[in-house]
């Protein structure tokens, strides 16, 4: 058991590496080149890495650009294994998460959200601090997103008011390997103030799992048309609790893009649409088919 | 002939009506700026640009104006304006910088793109695009 722990917890740092070696080894630094190309034109962001914040649960690397405010609607119905009588999940208690964002400047979006399970207010960012270019000069994009919130249920559910707040951060290395298809990993930690309890021996109180959560995921996007792609995404937690581990999430979907909307149609096992809770309490097991129905909704604004 | 009251009641607002319509029906002249319309494409036409013009007609010109640019696109027959024809040798005539210069301003129901496409190379690639659509 120790032993694939560890064996995991070498393979995340090991992906990263990898992707950090891609990202500094880089030709166009060179001397020679910079002298023969005095008057090259400056580098700019290769174009449509991915067609919106979104893939299925996670973000991607791209932030809209300057002056897009942007209204999302996420929906993710129940999972399908009870057949007609709920019809595959689509008459079951369902999550939703009506969320808006803004980009005041380049490469920074700024947003809050509310997600229906929990009563759970977010308020959330994600930069680009580096952007794939077009001449190959910077290999991939890295970009950061973080977000904390806030459970809004009634006191009886809470001792603290801290008890109440997580926090999720996450970098996003991505890359647009050919026009059609690009693919992201990223590496994450969410941290929660509260875990439940179990009485360990007499009047001693241990926590069931760890504050703070690491996972990583690993999501692309291949484009069929202009505005139709397919989306694939793994999400694998790595860090193991004393009990209730997640399951990993493994979804599927596709995604439309017109000039002002996005639409994503997808089946995958994450339900409670904020990353720290899919991370740390994902219970739908894909081997045992548990798989929901959900979709994306974007409406762009540009001022 | 006297005209009754019930016969003007109709016929006043059909003629209202139609002359109305056939008024905003009519397309006005669209003149860019002398200066903007004699500007040089900067951007080669070359198979790069065209992707790139190709993937933007598609996201955001195409639902107006169609696949082939012939004004048959799904949303065209909700406008008011005429959307026009990008086939007919009549708009193709007009200069790089003047189709570069109404795709970024807009007028009445074409929207301005300068800041949904806020990179101007980006625009001029959209323009050799619409070269192609002859």
């Amino acid at each position: 058991m120790k032993a694939s722990i560890l064996n995991q917890k070498i393979k995340v740092p090991g992906l990263i590496s990898l992707a950090l070696i891609l990202l500094l080894w880089n030709p166009v630094y060179s001397q020679e080149d910079s002298v023969a190309a005095p008057t090259a034109k400056a580098s700019k962001p290769v174009k449509n890495m991915f067609s919106g914040i979104w893939l299925i649960d996670n973000q991607s690397a791209m932030v809209p650009i300057k002056g897009t405010f942007e209204f999302d609607i996420l929906h993710r119905f129940g999972v399908v294994n009870n057949g007609y009588e709920d019809f595959f999940g689509l008459f079951a208690s369902s999550n939703i998460r009506l969320g808006f964002n803004y980009s005041p400047i380049d490469r920074l979006y700024v947003g809050f959200g509310l997600t229906k399970y929990k009563m759970l207010w977010d308020v959330n960012a994600k930069y680009a601090i580096f952007q794939q270019t077009s001449d190959g000069r910077w290999p991939v994009s890295i970009t950061y997103y973080g977000n904390a919130a806030i459970d809004t249920r009634s006191e009886e559910f809470f001792v603290h008011f801290s008890d109440r707040l997580s926090y999720f951060n996450q970098i996003i290395i991505a890359r647009k390997i050919t026009p059609k298809f690009s693919a992201q990993i990223a590496p994450s930690l969410s941290h929660t103030n509260v875990v439940n309890g179990y009485y360990s021996e007499p009047g001693v109180v241990s926590p069931e799992r760890k504050h703070d959560h690491f996972a990583v995921a690993i999501s692309g996007r291949y484009k069929l048309t202009e505005t139709l792609s397919v989306l694939a995404n793994y999400d694998q937690p790595i860090t193991k609790h004393k009990s209730g581990n997640p399951h990993p999430n493994l979804s599927f979907g596709l995604d439309v893009t017109t000039s002002s909307h996005s639409f994503q149609l997808f089946f995958g096992n994450y339900y409670f649409l904020s990353p720290q809770q899919n991370n740390m309490y994902n219970a739908n097991d894909y081997t045992k088919g548990q798989y929901l129905i959900g979709f994306n909704i974007t409406r762009l604004w540009n001022f | 002939m006297k005209l009754k009251l019930s016969t003007l009641s109709y016929l006043v607002p059909s003629v209202l009506l139609i002359f109305g319509f056939s008024a905003s029906l009519a397309q006005q002249p669209w003149v860019a700026p002398e200066k903007v319309a004699k500007m040089a494409n900067p951007v080669k036409s070359d198979a790069e640009s065209l992707d790139n013009g190709k993937s933007l007609w598609v996201t955001h010109c195409q639902s107006c104006h169609g696949k082939k640019g012939k004004g048959d696109g799904s949303k065209a027959a909700q406008l008011k304006t005429p959307v026009g024809d990008f086939t007919s040798a009549d708009f193709q005539k007009q200069s790089d910088g003047s189709i570069f210069y109404k795709t970024s301003e807009g007028r009445t129901d074409m929207p301005s793109f300068k800041k949904k496409i806020p990179d101007a190379d980006d625009i001029w690639s959209l323009v050799n695009y619409i070269r192609t659509l002859k």
